[in-house]
Order: structure tokens, then sequence, then C-alpha cells
């Protein structure tokens, strides 16, 4: 999310109305506001719509929905008097490449700031850090065109923004704090981007850093603006928003020739769409002429056409307009999320619970009711505590998570026990008895299963006691076993049982080995159970798979 | 007041006629130990009918050596008593006495010792120590010294005394019932019918009983069976899946670009196992290229098979929604699913790297976006939050898309969630040609919200006092229509 200053004083004179009406309204067109200050206020848009990043995008979204000027938005594009040309070495590299330029600027610290901004927040959105779009603009009176996208040698030279002495772009790339940021875009390439006017001075070194030769200052009537990237309709997309933005205010935009074809192409996109369809799937009953009013408060030119139709032009700024229902959602806005006759629809299903759920449902009433307090531990756990402190060997088939937030959340369970046991050593200061059990998730391989724990701890906890527990709740959950001697070091030797069902081992029981009483800084003995749910009558057959 | 126990009215009656006495007495009238005696000789003193009164007394004891000097004189009257008027002190100290009683004779000055003779000096009359080994009890220098000499013990003795109060004596006055009472009836006084005969112990019901914990199911989990009831009482089948799901159901299917951040390794659990594409994967693909045989323009760019494969700990429940959906194609479905799902967030008091999410979907024919609005507002109503709005929001997988807000007294209007219609390009791969309404939610938020928690972490590092503590909710039934 992009959060984008508004000034207030700005805001007003672009919209035409006072900053209540506009505030009070911002958040159903969609928006958070964030902060509320005394001359300006800090609003979030969403990332899919980058023209309502800077001010003047706001505003012009506004007047339509204020009903205060609806439609398309004309921008106007002058013959174009510049050519820029595209080295075909550029074509591995970074190839695509968008231009305007824009005149009869005048400036002031909040346009200039609101520029810088929206140049930022489109990196954001739609470069994905610089990747897919870079946008650079320059202060055209400082060079001179024909201007050349070159792949040049890394060790070409300029001064850089910012900087008084000239450096090679391999030293900007490594000393250059956005170098330094955004040089794996481009450090494997044998060449490196450069645009240089006819006089081969250097503009700008994209996606990194301009040069210090055309910074754009509050005194810049004239840009050159240039876009490249690996991403054509994001080079598109990033022209468009800055060429409109700076027309709201009052700039004039000129066209650029590039490889013959005119930048920037700032009409509409035609679509056509139903009526009908946008009907349904709002739930409304609209006539044609009754939608087209709504989506002219969203800018864009909609004609009811004959019959079912409706002629669409979507403005150039849009970015976000890939099917016919993004021009509905925008018929919704318009009408007001707040005005629809909301009802739920008579769709008839009879409710089931999940099978699984239903398993685990019996067994909290069960355990619970055998005295058990339950407990939700996490199901992300470490090796220490899985296998080391509980004398368990390690297993293969953990799933171990590539990059861990921390040392202490690397695997995902395969067993719940470890888990109580640390819920008792956060609580070894509480009052005993302690019994708590946990029932949920554990994975085996790649499947998700589930199990069952339960510990029980005080002075005269032990294997009978485990052992009752163990077999009172195969009793209640019908579930016939044979208790085997266990081989589980988590336990006392001769003071452990595997539950067995159906020649395989389902589950274990008894008094948990000291050492591991130790390792979890427990003093008094604890009576433990497991059980794999997956053997209990009732679960189902096919467990849950990916 | 509370009745007096049986044994304090005893004690009172025994102590009336004596006014005062030791428990010693009082143990032999009662025919009870002396310890139980003061236990209830202190109850009487609480309610005060009765007084009682510790006083502490020295005394002394002779030790053995002590006792063997009091017959036979202390060492140095033996000594004295041992010679003449003089003796040499060679010939002295062979006497066993000597060590100790030569020093006690020059001390006292009976002797002289000069030139090595030993010279008595005339009388020796009687020493305070040996007036306080006839009798330790009078006190004075001579006791102190015989104590430094290891011959006499000081004791301190308690003894409490035990007397009546003109509240206890008027009490008595009044009358006492002394009938003998019972505790804990046995099976005996039961079924003989001796018990129509006896007199029942009474208990004071004002004081306290003894606290005891039930077992009990964890107050988060009830609050997300109430979800479950809610919805299934909506008529939703509940469906469960795997915690590991390939990028294709968790992203691709949905269609989440490939380069989108949510995908970064940064936000999202990655496994370094690898699940192949499902078949039918190519529609997906043709999605996110160009729309495939919607009005979609689709992504473009380019996609992977290879990235589709990886897997991650699922990051939203709505992957499992999706392959529901994926199966069951035909009109009705209503589904839900609360579930944990996994983020890669570091742990602070909102959040957590694991946390369970609501999800659910209705897909029908002639459902629309008015339809999800209703079902936002039934829902929330269910959960208690009668005020609900709506706002425009943005997810990559619904258009239109909306944000609930429920009003929450003491926070104003609170975000719960987010919901929309699933895009065409999620859906049509699976030949679902019915919209389909969606909604989900973060279930902890609103525990934290109900349980009236402030750290999310309490919910799942459980501290038992905690859930002992807390009583069982039982949601209000709210009655519509």
């Amino acid at each position: 999310m992009a959060i984008i200053t508004l000034p207030y004083r700005y805001l007003e004179s672009l919209v035409g109305t006072d900053k209540k009406t506009i505030i009070s309204r911002l958040p159903m067109i969609g928006s958070d506001i964030e902060r509320i200050e005394e001359d300006h206020a800090d609003v979030e848009f969403f990332p899919d719509r980058p023209d309502l990043f800077s001010v003047e995008g706001v505003a012009r979204a506004m007047r339509g929905f204020l009903g205060i000027e609806t439609g398309l938005p004309d921008y106007k594009v002058s013959p174009p008097e510049t050519t820029f040309s595209i080295d075909p070495g550029l074509a591995a590299i970074r190839p695509y490449l968008g231009s305007a330029v824009i005149r009869d600027l005048h400036f002031d610290e909040e346009s200039i700031t609101s520029l810088m901004g929206l140049q930022e927040a489109l990196h954001w959105a739609v470069g994905r850090g610089r990747s897919k779009v870079a946008i650079g603009v320059h202060d055209m009176d400082k060079v001179k065109g024909p201007f050349h996208y070159i792949a040049a040698p890394r060790d070409r030279s300029f001064i850089p923004l910012d900087y008084d002495k000239e450096m090679t772009m391999e030293e900007i790339l490594a000393e250059h704090p956005k170098g330094k940021a955004y040089a794996h875009i481009v450090q494997d390439f044998a060449r490196f981007p450069l645009i240089v006017d006819d006089e081969d001075r250097v503009l700008s070194f994209p996606p990194i850093i301009n040069g210090e030769l055309t910074r754009v200052t509050e005194e810049t009537r004239n840009i050159l603006l240039d876009t490249t990237g690996t991403d054509p309709k994001a080079v598109k997309i990033a022209v468009a928003i800055i060429c409109t933005a700076l027309a709201e205010n009052g700039a004039r935009i000129e066209g650029v020739t590039i490889e013959g074809s005119t930048w920037p192409d700032l009409g509409p996109t035609e679509r056509n769409v139903s009526a009908s369809e946008c009907n349904r799937l709002l739930g409304l009953t609209l006539p044609p002429t009754g939608i087209a009013g709504l989506l002219e408060k969203m800018r864009f030119s909609a004609v009811a056409g004959e019959g079912d139709t409706i002629r669409v032009g979507v403005p150039c700024y849009r970015a976000d307009i890939m099917h016919d229902w993004d021009i509905f959602e925008d018929a919704a806005i318009a009408y007001g999320y707040e005005n629809f006759d909301a009802r739920i629809s008579s769709t008839f299903a009879i409710g089931k619970e999940n099978p699984v759920q239903a398993v685990m449902g019996a067994i909290r009433e069960l355990v619970s009711g055998l005295g058990y307090l339950e407990v939700l531990p996490f199901t992300l756990t470490n090796e220490r505590t899985l296998y080391t402190r509980m004398r368990r060997p390690m297993q293969e088939c953990a799933l171990k998570i590539l990059h861990p937030i921390s040392e202490d959340h690397t695997l995902v369970r395969t067993s719940i026990l470890p888990l109580l046991l640390e819920t008792l050593q956060a609580n070894r200061h509480r009052e005993l008895p302690q019994r708590i059990f946990a029932v949920g998730d554990v994975i085996e391989g790649m499947h998700t299963i589930q199990k069952l724990a339960c510990v029980s701890t005080h002075p005269g906890a032990d294997f009978s006691e485990a052992y009752a527990t163990a077999d009172a709740l195969c009793r209640e959950l019908s579930l016939s076993y044979k208790a085997v001697g266990s081989h589980d070091g988590a336990f006392i030797e001769g003071r452990r049982g595997d539950i067995v069902c159906k020649e395989k081992i389902s589950g274990v029981f008894g008094e948990i080995h000291p050492a591991v009483l130790n390792a979890f800084e427990l003093e008094h003995p604890v009576a433990a159970v497991e059980l794999d749910l997956t053997a209990v009558p009732g679960y189902p057959a096919t467990p849950g798979s990916p | 007041m509370a009745e007096l126990t049986q044994n304090e009215k005893k004690l009172l009656a025994a102590l009336e006629p004596l006014k005062t006495a030791g428990p010693d007495t009082l143990s032999q009238v009662l025919g009870t130990r002396e310890d139980a005696v003061i236990q209830h000789a202190y109850l009487l003193a609480d309610r005060g009918l009765a007084e009682v009164m510790r006083s502490t007394e020295v005394s002394y004891r002779l030790t053995g050596e002590g006792i063997e000097y009091g017959e036979k004189g202390l060492p140095e009257r033996q000594l004295y008593q041992s010679f003449g008027d003089s003796i040499p002190l060679a010939d002295l100290s062979k006497n066993p006495l000597s060590r100790i009683g030569i020093g006690q004779m020059r001390r006292k000055g009976w002797v002289t010792i000069k030139d090595g003779i030993v010279t008595k000096t005339g009388t020796a009359a009687e020493s305070d120590e040996e007036h306080a080994l006839c009798d330790p009890s009078s006190g004075g220098r001579g006791v102190k010294d015989l104590v430094k000499r290891g011959l006499l013990v000081e004791e301190e003795t308690v003894s409490i005394r035990i007397r009546i109060t003109p509240e206890g004596t008027a009490m008595v006055r009044a009358g006492l019932d002394l009938t003998e009472e019972t505790g804990t009836l046995t099976r005996d006084q039961i079924i003989s019918g001796a018990w129509k005969d006896l007199t029942l112990r009474r208990y004071d019901v004002e004081k306290l009983p003894k606290r005891v914990y039930p077992g009990k199911i964890h107050p988060y989990q009830r609050l997300i069976d109430h979800m479950r009831h809610v919805l299934l009482e909506m008529g939703f089948t509940e469906i469960q899946g795997s915690i590991v799901q390939s990028a294709f159901w968790n992203f691709d299917a949905l269609f989440q670009p490939q380069d989108h951040p949510a995908r970064e390794m940064q936000d999202t659990f990655y496994l370094s196992e690898k699940i192949p594409v499902p078949g039918g994967y190519e529609r997906v693909r043709d999605m996110h290229l160009f729309g495939g045989e919607t009005t979609s323009t689709g992504w473009g760019g380019a996609w992977s098979q290879e990235k589709a494969e990886q897997c991650v700990l699922r990051t939203h429940t709505t992957s499992l929604s999706i392959q529901h959906l994926a199966c069951n194609p035909e009109p009705p479905v209503k589904a839900f699913c609360i579930s944990r799902v996994y983020r890669r967030e570091a742990i602070d008091p909102t959040h957590l790297p694991e946390f369970e999410q609501l999800e659910g979907i209705v897909m029908d024919e002639g459902v629309s976006f008015r339809h999800l609005l209703g079902y936002l507002k039934e829902f929330y109503g269910r959960m208690g939050f009668d005020d609900v709005r709506f706002r425009p929001a943005y997810f990559p997988y619904t258009e239109p898309s909306v944000e609930p807000e429920v009003y929450v007294d003491g926070l104003g209007w609170v975000e719960m969630g987010g919901a929309g219609i699933f895009r065409e390009e999620v859906t049509a791969p699976w030949g679902i040609h019915h919209p389909v309404l969606a909604w989900g939610l973060g279930v902890s938020r609103m525990a934290m919200l109900r349980l009236g928690l402030k750290d999310l972490r309490l919910l799942y590092r459980s501290d038992i006092e905690w859930i002992r503590e807390t009583p069982t909710w039982i949601p209000e039934h709210r009655g519509r229509r």
C-alpha cells in the first residue's frame, strides 16, 4: 500500500471544493485515511490504483466522484519535436523505452514533492522495485536532442545526481547508495543501459541514477521524461500516469518519436461491456444509461449504445482494468456501497460438519471430561524441542522451512507431546496438579494428519495413570488396541507402552524420562499419552493431502 | 456470628467454673490433647469469649556435672578441704581437681601461692556460686557464673493460661447445647437408620470453599466452535485440507502474478519440496499470460511451471476454497473453513507466523454483489456485531472487492476481514460458470476483541492460570425476524 500526502490547500485548488467534503468522501472511493494533520492528510491507496499516488491524480478522481467534472479527461499531445533512438544491443538487457516532453511547468514546493513522491510510488507499485520500469525526469533545457538509449561500456563515466565528481558506472554500482540498492537489476550484463543526448552528455543510467546535469528543480520549465524497463505495459502506464498528473496542474504535453512511433499515447482504450452483465454481477437493475452515468463519475467515457452494449473509454492512466468486471466494480463504487440492498441469496444447502473436525470435537469433550485443560500450541517448532530435548532421533520426513524467521521456528511439528512439555515448562510456577491436552495438525511427510497429546504432572504422576488414561481414551473411542513395550526414548524404559492398532503403532503412553524432564526444567513426574487420530473409527479414509 | 463448633462449646463449658486454667488442666478435664485445647482456645479468643495469655518463664537446670558438684561440692571447695594450712603446689597439682580448683581458689581469694607453696588465707566463706548451686532459682551473680562454667542451663518455658471473659460466662449461663455432633455419615449410620438420632455438624456457608478447576475446552477454541456453528446453521459445509500447498494452488490458481510481492521469501514460508502441477494447469497458465477465453488481458509477461511447483505453508484458506470449487463446479456450493495459515512475520503483540483464518464461499446461479453484502451483514450480525458498513477494497483474486467494518464500543469502526467476488480468471479454468462470493477474516483478531486480550501471543502460549480463570463463554443467541 502506498501512503500519499495530500496538502489541503493544493488539493482544494485542484478539486474545486472544501477539504472537509473531500476527506469525508475519500474512503468511499477506496482508501484508508492514516493521519489527519493541520495542513495535510496522509492517505493510503491500494496498489492497483497507481494513478492515485499523487495529489493531482486524487483530485482528478474526486472531481468525478463528487460530480464536479465527470467523463473522460482529455489530454492533448502536441506534435513531436524530439526523437529517441533505441540501441538494439539493449534487447537482452532492458529493451523497452517510453518518453514524453512536458512543457510550461511552474513548480512550487508542493507540486515538485508530489512529482518525486509519484515516481517513488510508481517504482514500488508498478516497477516492482524498478526492475519492471524505472522513471527518470530531466531538465530538458540542459541538454539537446535527439536522444539515444544505448548499451554502454561499464567503465563509461559521468557525474551522478547529488555528487560533484565523475564516476564510472561500475563505481556507481559499488559506491552510490542507489547503485548498491539496485545493482542486482543490471550487474550481470556486459554493457549497461545509458541515456545520452546528441552531444553524448549523460542524462541517466537507468534504472540506477540520473546525472547531476539534468537535475529537476523548482526553476525547471521543460521536462524530458524517460521510462525504461522489462515490461512494456509497465513502461507505458508509467508514462501515462506521470504525463497526465503534470497536465492536471497546467503543463503541456509534447510528443516524442521513438523508433518511428509517437509517444505518449494518452488516448483511451475502448471496451464494449454488457449492461445486463453488470446488473447481474452487482445485483442491480439499472438502465444502460444509468450505468453509463455511474462510469462517467469514475472518469470513464461511457455511451449507452444500441440495446445492451455500453461503449466505454478507459483512461490511459488506469493500470487495473484487465477484465470487464474491473469496470463493473467502478460502477459499484460510484453507486455507493452503502446504497446496495444487502440481502443473502436464497441458495439452499444443508450444513455439514467435516468428519475430521467431528472426531476432534468428540475428543475435546472426552479429554476435558477426564479433567484436562485444552491448550493451543504452535505448529512451528525446532529440532531441539522436537528431538534433542525429547531424546528422540531426528526424522528425515520432518519438513524444513527454507527461510525461517527465527531459530525457534524451523520445522513443522510431527508430534504434539514436545509442545505440551514446553507449555508445562512455561507454567512450572503455577499450582499443581496440572493436566493439559492439545489436539491438532501435525505433518507426516507432506501429509497433514491430526494427533492428540495429553500430559499430567503432580507428585504422584506415574505409569499407571498414563496407562489408565490411554486405556480410557481408546475404550471411549471404540479403538481396539494392543499395548506392547515401547522404544520411545522420551519415556522411561520399563514404564512405556506403544498403542498398536491393526499392526501399526498408533500411539504411546508412559512416564516421561527424567532426562527429558531436566531438559524442560520440570521438577515433578509427568504421565503422558499421544495418539494418532487417523486410527480412530470415524476418521475419514483419505487424509488431507496436497 | 456463626455458630460455635462442638469443641469450642465444650471448652467454654469446662472453662467457666475454673475461670482461668492452664491447657494441662483443661486437657485432662476434656480428655483431649493440650495442643487441641490451645487451638480451640484461640478460636474462642477470636470471638471474644476467652482470653489466651502467654507468659515466658526462665528456669534453670543443673547439668550432669552440676549435679555431681552439688553433691560433692565444687572442685575448689573439695580441693580446699583436701589439705591443711598449706601445701606445696607440686603436691597439690597431683589432685585431679587442681586444674580447675587452684584457679578458682586464687580467684576467690581463698589461697595465695608464693614460692611454690599454696597457703590458705583464712576462712573460705560460702561463695555465691555455692549458694546458687543449692538453690538455682535464687538468681543473682552466682547463677550467671554457674551458667558460664557449664554447670547450669537456662531454659525458657512458655506457659499459657486461658481465662474466660464476661461474654463467655454469659454465653455459658445462657445455656450451651453440648450434644455430640457427627461429621461424615458412615454407610452403617445411613442404612441402619441410626442417622435419625444423630446431630449433624453444621458448616459455615460464609467461609469460601476450596477452588476446584474443571477440565475445559480452550476459550479461543470455544469461539472458533461458535463460528463453525453459525456457518453450519446457515447451511455451509465445512472443508479441511493440507498445511502444505503448491504455489500453484496457493497463488497461481488465485490469479496472483508470479512476481507479486506476497510470493517472495520475505512474506511466505517456502519448503524445499515440490509438487507437480495438476491436470488442467495449462488453463491457469493461459489465464496469466493472456486471459484465456475471458475478456481479461491477463498479466502478460512469462509464466514458469517451476515456480508453480514450489511448496509453501498455506498463506490463506483461499487455497482450500479454490480446490473445493475445482472438485465441485456445479451449483450450489456453500462452504467454509476455519484453519491455521502461515505468514512470514516477526512475532509482536499483534502479529504471529501462524494464526486462524476463516473463509466462506457461496457459488450459485444468480448470486451477486448485493448478496455478498447480505451474507456479510448476516454473518457479522450472528457474531454479535449489529452495525456493519462497507468500503471498497482491493484483493488480487476478487473483483469487486469490499472491506467490512464493524462498530465496537470503545474502539469505533474496526476493519474486520475482506470479501469479494472471485475474478473470472480464477473460476473459469475449472468450468465454474457462476459467481463465487467469498469472504474471510483473521479469527485471532476477533478473539482478541471478544476475550479482551491485548496480546495475540496469549492465545497460543497458554498461561494455565488464564485458562483456569476464564469462564466458559456461552454465546448470546440473537433472535432475528
